[in-house]
């Protein structure tokens, strides 16, 4: 025991076991020293009444993970998808380059660009990936905290949002945007 | 008959995995509270709290399938925001604690006074210090006022050793307030 740590009695009022006129009178000054400790705990409640919305919003948004379970089982499935994707790469030359959307026959490829540097991961999630947040995510691209996502999209109309950090959903700011029917904002998309 | 209102964990759970969505949100609306504390103090910030409590809801939906005593969702809850907490501390291992802890102390000025609030910041600062497993049986105990027993109960362990877990925690808590204050 260094002679930093609390006595072993101390530890004992500390846990509730005896009280401070059970310490013999040497430690009395410790004893009130460990009270201070916890008359510094902070009990108040905690409140957070936005929670049933964010969470029946993010359920709207992403119903149906038995889809997903069904495409991990049985990933075959997604075979010619995966063709018709990897065909659509070669053929636009992946990746794009700076251009945010760059149109070819039907299908464009689009760069997905937000800044967020306090981010720990960034994703886009919107109606071309039925609203997956696990679905594209974005890479960081330089030290200043940007990341992007390029792939590519059919033409028409497309919703999207991005999903900082797996749970904040925010408006893509450089795009206009629409209310998606639960308070909220959807970034929108025409190609 | 019960109203909706007065529905058990285990009817809304059922109904949930019968395919009425909805009633979801009763039970995220019933126990959204009641860990926010915990999720605050573990965390450091109640922004970062809030996130934490609506990802384990999330994630509690995506596997509902998996509680196996629907009567006990919310001990099973706990269990999912407890993992979310502990992945989001080794996540933000290397940031700055007083970053974390920045909103908690911006939003302690309205009860108690400069002092009190000063005292609340030291200690939570000094928490984030302690490791996930110390810091957890020192909230559990001291800010949601469990016993030794109901802990070991909840996190399936024996209470000595999380006496020890607390010991060092009160030791590491006594170094670091005295560096601090």
């Amino acid at each position: 025991m260094s002679e930093r740590d609390f006595h072993p009695l101390v530890k004992q009022l500390l846990d509730g076991d005896i009280t401070i006129a059970d310490l013999p009178a040497e430690l009395r000054r410790e004893g009130e020293e460990a009270l201070q400790l916890l008359a510094a705990v902070d009990r108040r409640p905690v409140e957070l009444p936005a929670v049933p919305d964010r969470v029946m919003r993010a359920l709207v948004r992403a119903p149906q993970r038995s889809a997903l379970r069904r495409l991990i089982e049985r990933p075959w499935v997604l075979a010619p998808a995966l063709a018709l994707a990897a065909a659509l790469v070669v053929w636009l030359g992946w990746p794009a380059g700076s251009p945010i959307a760059t149109p070819s026959a039907g299908a464009i490829t689009v760069r997905f660009v937000l800044a967020a540097p306090n981010a720990h991961e960034v994703s886009v999630a919107g109606t071309f990936n039925q609203w997956d947040p696990r679905a594209t995510p974005l890479v960081r691209t330089g030290a200043n905290g940007v990341w992007s996502a390029t792939i590519t999209l059919p033409a028409g109309q497309h919703q999207y949002a991005f999903v900082v950090d797996g749970v904040r959903w925010v408006p893509d700011p450089a795009a206009p945007a629409i209310d998606d029917g639960f308070g909220r904002r959807n970034s929108v998309l025409t190609l | 008959m019960r109203s909706e209102t007065e529905a058990s964990d285990g009817e809304i759970v059922r109904a949930v995995l019968a395919g009425d969505r909805e009633r979801y949100a009763q039970l995220v609306t019933r126990y959204r509270d009641r860990y926010a504390r915990y999720a605050a103090r573990m965390l450091g910030s109640n922004d970062a709290a809030e996130d934490a409590v609506q990802d384990a809801f999330v994630r509690a939906y995506d596997q509902l399938a998996q509680c196996k005593d629907p009567n006990k969702f919310v001990g099973w809850f706990f269990l999912i925001l407890r993992n979310r907490c502990f992945a989001e501390q080794r996540r933000s291992r290397d940031q700055a604690p007083l970053e974390a802890a920045a909103d908690v102390v911006s939003a302690d000025r309205t009860e108690g006074g400069a002092e009190t609030a000063e005292r609340r910041r030291a200690l939570q600062l000094a928490l984030l210090e302690l490791t996930p497993d110390q810091r957890e049986v020192f909230v559990l105990k001291h800010v949601e006022g469990l016993s030794y027993g109901e802990i070991a109960e909840r996190l399936s362990t024996s209470v000595p050793s999380l006496k020890m877990r607390m010991h060092r925690a009160y030791d590491k808590l006594r170094e670091e307030l005295r560096e601090h204050t």
